[in-house]
C-alpha cells in the first residue's frame, strides 16, 4: 500500500512540478532558480522517524509536535488536541459547541469545533500542529478548515481511518 | 506502543500554509489507493454471496470498459495520411 501511495506520491510530484515550472519559464531566470530551488526542496512525504530532517517548527522537531487528533462519524465530530507522547490538553466537540442531535452531523458544526479548538489551543501556546484523521463523516474537511481559521498552523495532514484487515464483522446492511 | 509506526503513511505535508490543496492530494493519494471505497464498504457487513455478485460485476464491468476504450482508440484513427494516396 505504500509502495502504490508513494508510486502516487512521485507521480503528483512529477505533475506539480510541471505545473510549477509552467509560470517558472514566463519569469527571469533568477526568480526561475530561486522558484525550482524552492519547489525541489520541499517533499509531500514526511520526514521518516529514521531520517533525520533539518525541518523545524519553533525549534520543535516533527516528532515532537503536538497532535490534533479529529474522529469525524456520520452524526459528529470530536477534536482532541495531544501532545507527542499522548497527554490530552484540550477537547472539543460539535456537542461541546451548542449543537443538538443532527446539527451536530453538519460540515458547519465541525467548522465552529475546529475555530473554538484553535482559540483554545493557542491560549495554551500550540502554534503549529499535525493533524490526524479519523474516520469518513461530513465534518472531515471542514474541522481541519476551522483550524487552520482559528489561526492554528497545520504542518501536515494524516489520515488513520480504520481498516480492518477483516477483524470485527460490522452491523448488517439496512432496508432489508 | 502502536503496531504501525505512526505518521508515516497516509500522511501529506503542508506546503506553505495551503490546507485545501494538501487535503485534496491526500484524498487523491487515498482514492487512487482505494481506501476510501473499502471504508465505505466495510460500514455495513456484505454477505458473501453479495460480495461474489459485486465482484463478478466489476469484472465484466473492467473489461468492457477496457475493450471498449480500446475500440474507440481504433476507430479515432481518423486523421492520418490517405493510405490509398495516388489510386
Amino acid at each position: 500500500m505504500l509502495s502504490g501511495s508513494v508510486e502516487a506520491q512521485c507521480r503528483l510530484i512529477q505533475t506539480s512540478f510541471q505545473k510549477q515550472q509552467e509560470p517558472a519559464e514566463k519569469q527571469s531566470t533568477l526568480t526561475e532558480l530561486t522558484q525550482s530551488k524552492e519547489s525541489a526542496d520541499f517533499s509531500i512525504l514526511p520526514p521518516m522517524p529514521g531520517q533525520e530532517s533539518s525541518l523545524r517548527w519553533e525549534g520543535k522537531k516533527y516528532e515532537e509536535l503536538h497532535i490534533v487528533h479529529i474522529k469525524a462519524t456520520y452524526n459528529n465530530t470530536h477534536i482532541q488536541v495531544t501532545t507527542h507522547d499522548g497527554r490530552s490538553m484540550l477537547r472539543t466537540s460539535c456537542g461541546t459547541e451548542g449543537f443538538k442531535n443532527t446539527k451536530k452531523g453538519t460540515p458547519i458544526a465541525a467548522q465552529t469545533a475546529g475555530i473554538s479548538a484553535a482559540v483554545k489551543a493557542i491560549n495554551q501556546g500550540i502554534t503549529f500542529v499535525r493533524v490526524a484523521v479519523k474516520g469518513l463523516g461530513p465534518g472531515r474537511m471542514s474541522a481541519i478548515k476551522g483550524l487552520s481559521m482559528g489561526g492554528l498552523q497545520v504542518v501536515s495532514i494524516t489520515d488513520n481511518t480504520p481498516i480492518p484487515h477483516n477483524g470485527c464483522r460490522p452491523r448488517k446492511a439496512r432496508r432489508m | 506502543m502502536a503496531a504501525h509506526a505512526r505518521f508515516v503513511s497516509r500522511t501529506v505535508m503542508v506546503r506553505g500554509g495551503d490546507v485545501e490543496t494538501a487535503y485534496r492530494t491526500l484524498t487523491r493519494i487515498l482514492t487512487m489507493d482505494r481506501i476510501i471505497e473499502e471504508a465505505k464498504r466495510r460500514r455495513y457487513y456484505e454477505k458473501p454471496c453479495r460480495k461474489r455478485i459485486r465482484e463478478n460485476y466489476e469484472n465484466c464491468r473492467r473489461i468492457y470498459n477496457a475493450e471498449m476504450a480500446r475500440k474507440l482508440a481504433f476507430l479515432m484513427r481518423v486523421n492520418r495520411q490517405d493510405p490509398w494516396l495516388g489510386c
